[in-house]
């Protein structure tokens, strides 16, 4: 009686053992990733939704490191403690080692400060854009940790005052939303407008979710600028847009990314969008951007207009080409470090679709190295997790928007470098 | 298991950080009746002074005083008790309603001037650079939130012990009596007046105490965290754990926040895919029937305030007075 337990237990254990995770084969096991999003705000679900696409393309190619993937998902409500309690749940009760998120800086740097980097764990964010996460990098608090896909506050006021150059604007007005992102882009375009020799003639903050911003608009127009700059977001925007158009101000407008929405275009109309420009980081010229463009019109049947879309979609690819390249049972660390092997200039490129990621694990797993090519462009971090990317210079039309004019990433470079 | 209690542990310092705010919310309306609308400022000028004093110097605004870590964290309680004192001087002549929307304005100036005052406290970006006490000696895992934590329930357990010694003693008797009736207490020769600009300041203090605490957490404090939803949390936690009794405020703390938290947790695990989506409203929606559901069924709380004798008189004339 006895030996037949011991046989059944021994022959148990025999059994279980291929089927410990390690020797499993995709599919067979599951790896959580964390995602902490503002999803009860109505611009952070689509957020979400992109980076939920990201990870179905990956698992129709079979999961990253040999096991599907899954998206654990929680909600910030952009409130700081309850984006940080979320983190540290995902961190420590669902044992995630990569952490997509937050939207907000005010969300994000609490969380990188008290959950990813005290716990080693990767934290990619597709939009969180202040310039105290490149300061908080070079002191060397977040220990190669932290990465953004957000390239553009620099790169996107840069482009805003060749735009004014360009046009021969003498003065320009600029409306900004009042928090850390739009504080920026006020600071930085004030700055670059400067160099190229563009007067600013106001620098007003727009407060969200006020009934009206003729206040505002009136003290901007007292200035009689040629030209106006405008980093809004589309409610504000259309709102602060129209008080504007109807006071007299100029159609004449540099528009920051935050505007390339369909929703802005509409509520403004497009017989006073003829003179506005856009600026955006750009899509790299390759057949991956059309892949992505392609694949996302046909899951959501839209354009991926919208802010933060394709910066989403490239944080949650990365994060799992990253986890790719680490291999099975990564850490953290091990997982950031991989990150500059999946978006080496010298690598292979790769596209933006379950195709591209096919292509990556092969070339990955006979230790090569891989260019991401991602919606956002050839995505390339710096030594502070920060991206640089081509610029696009666009307008409306009738269908959504339109290319003027193609930066490529040593052209945006160059004229950065031409500003200081 | 070492990640669920790792977790726990954290969510019980968040917690605990939010009782002693209760707390001294408690103090000024359970006991005094003092509405306070704005909790947040109290709050956050306890937190942000506190980093400005202990943190390490940054470019573009005030800071990096690099102090003692104690020593800012009693500067953090004193410009709350400073900011209290002044709008205090300017407001409580208001009763009621009328305190709640002058306090309700005071919060969000606070927070205005926060986000556009960048010389003072960094702006929309918040103040950062402050290096939390002892974490060279401790490193940053689970030790060292684990003796945060200890340090957080040492002044949790103090707060309250000194709380239930003042509404105790002749002074708590007061508060009370100016809480039912001011008049009455005014002609019995007391200074209504100064006695709620007491109560307020101690109160606020004791929020700027949380502030501070809060603050050293995240080694982080921005706008964000002095948004009006604050305010509405620490009310709801008060209001369900029972206004006037300080042990309800912090069973009310824990238990909110214990709802807020698990329930985003339950909706990620358990809702359905096709729902995950809509799960942060979702929550919106919960916690706020619970907190309507109680101020319909149970409004005094779940630990109601017991009224005591607070001196012990010697005859049993003293207990029908009760």
């Amino acid at each position: 009686m006895t030996n037949k337990l011991v046989y059944a237990a021994a022959l148990g254990l025999a059994v279980g053992l291929p089927a410990l995770p390690g020797t499993a084969q995709a599919q067979d096991c599951t790896t959580k990733i964390g995602a902490v999003l503002p999803t009860s705000v109505d611009w952070g679900r689509p957020i979400a939704e992109t980076a939920q696409f990201a990870v179905d393309q990956v698992n129709a190619a079979g999961g990253a490191a040999g096991c599907e993937i899954e998206m654990v998902l929680r909600d910030t409500q952009v409130d700081p403690k309850v984006g940080v309690d979320a983190a540290k749940a995902l961190v420590d009760l669902e044992g995630v080692k990569v952490l997509l998120g937050a939207v907000s800086s005010g969300v994000s740097m609490p969380i990188l400060t008290s959950v990813t980097v005290p716990g080693g764990v990767m934290q990619m964010s597709c939009c969180s854009s202040s310039t105290a996460f490149t300061g908080l990098s070079e002191e060397g608090k977040t220990n190669g940790l932290w990465f953004r896909t957000f390239a553009t506050t620099g790169v996107q006021s840069a482009v805003g005052a060749k735009v004014a150059a360009d046009k021969g604007y003498k003065s320009v007005a600029v409306l900004y939303k009042n928090d850390d992102w739009g504080q920026d882009m006020a600071r930085l375009i004030a700055a670059d407008f400067a160099a190229v020799g563009v007067e600013v003639t106001t620098s007003v903050a727009i407060n969200d979710g006020q009934p009206s911003y003729r206040a505002e608009v009136t003290e901007a127009l007292a200035t009689q600028p040629e030209a106006i700059y405008l980093a809004l977001y589309p409610a504000e925007g259309t709102a602060a847009v129209r008080e504007w158009i109807s006071l007299g101000g100029t159609q004449n407008m540099i528009l920051a990314n935050s505007l390339k929405s369909d929703e802005f275009r509409d509520n403004v109309g497009m017989q006073y969008l003829g003179a506005a420009l856009g600026t955006d980081t750009a899509s790299p010229r390759s057949d991956s951007a059309d892949a992505f463009r392609a694949a996302y019109q046909e899951r959501f049947g839209s354009e991926p207009n919208g802010p933060g879309l394709a910066n989403s979609y490239d944080a949650a690819m990365i994060a799992l080409l990253a986890m790719e390249a680490a291999g099975p049972d990564a850490s953290g660390p091990e997982i950031a470090a991989a990150v500059a092997r999946v978006t080496d200039p010298n690598g292979t490129p790769v596209s933006a679709d379950t195709a591209g990621f096919t292509a990556a694990k092969e070339v990955l797993a006979g230790g090569g190295t891989v260019m991401f090519q991602g919606a956002t462009g050839n995505v390339r971090f710096d030594a502070n997790g920060d991206v640089s990317a081509p610029a696009v210079i666009w307008s409306f039309s009738e269908s959504g928007t339109e290319e003027v004019e193609y930066l490529s990433l040593p052209e945006v470079d160059a004229f950065i470098a031409s500003l200081n | 298991m070492i990640g669920v209690i790792s977790y726990l542990v954290f969510f019980a310092t968040t917690a605990s950080i939010l009782a002693i705010a209760v707390l001294g919310l408690n103090l000024q309306w359970g006991n005094t009746g003092l509405f306070n609308g704005g909790v947040v400022a109290f709050f956050g000028a306890g937190a942000y002074a506190t980093l400005i004093l202990g943190g390490t110097p940054q470019a573009g605004h005030l800071g990096g005083f690099e102090l003692f870590y104690p020593l800012a964290l009693l500067g953090g309680m004193a410009a709350a008790g400073l900011l209290a004192w002044i709008v205090g001087l300017l407001t409580l002549r208001l009763r009621h309603d009328y305190l709640a929307i002058a306090t309700f304005g005071v919060a969000v100036a606070f927070e205005n001037l926060m986000r556009n005052a960048e010389w003072l406290a960094g702006g929309a970006k918040g103040v950062r650079g402050f290096e939390r006490p002892l974490r060279e000696a401790l490193g940053d895992g689970f030790l060292y939130n684990l003796l945060f934590f200890a340090v957080v329930l040492v002044i949790l357990i103090a707060t309250y012990l000194f709380l239930e010694r003042l509404v105790a003693s002749p002074f708590g008797r007061l508060l009370r009596a100016i809480r039912e009736d001011e008049e009455a207490a005014q002609s019995l020769g007391k200074n209504p007046t100064k006695i709620r600009l007491t109560a307020f300041v101690t109160g606020s203090v004791i929020l700027g105490l949380a502030g501070g605490l809060y603050g050293t957490f995240y080694a982080f404090v921005s706008p964000q965290d002095v948004l009006p939803t604050l305010t509405f949390q620490i009310w709801a936690m008060l209001i369900v754990g029972g206004a006037g009794n300080n042990r309800g405020a912090i069973f009310g703390a824990f238990l909110i926040w214990g709802a807020w938290t698990a329930s985003g947790w339950a909706l990620s695990r358990f809702a359905p895919v096709e729902a995950q989506l809509y799960t942060g409203s979702v929550q919106f929606i919960l916690i706020g029937s619970v907190i309507v559901g109680m101020l319909m069924w149970r409004p005094q709380g779940l630990l109601p305030e017991k009224l005591v004798v607070s001196q012990r008189g010697k005859t049993p004339l003293v207990k029908q007075g009760v």
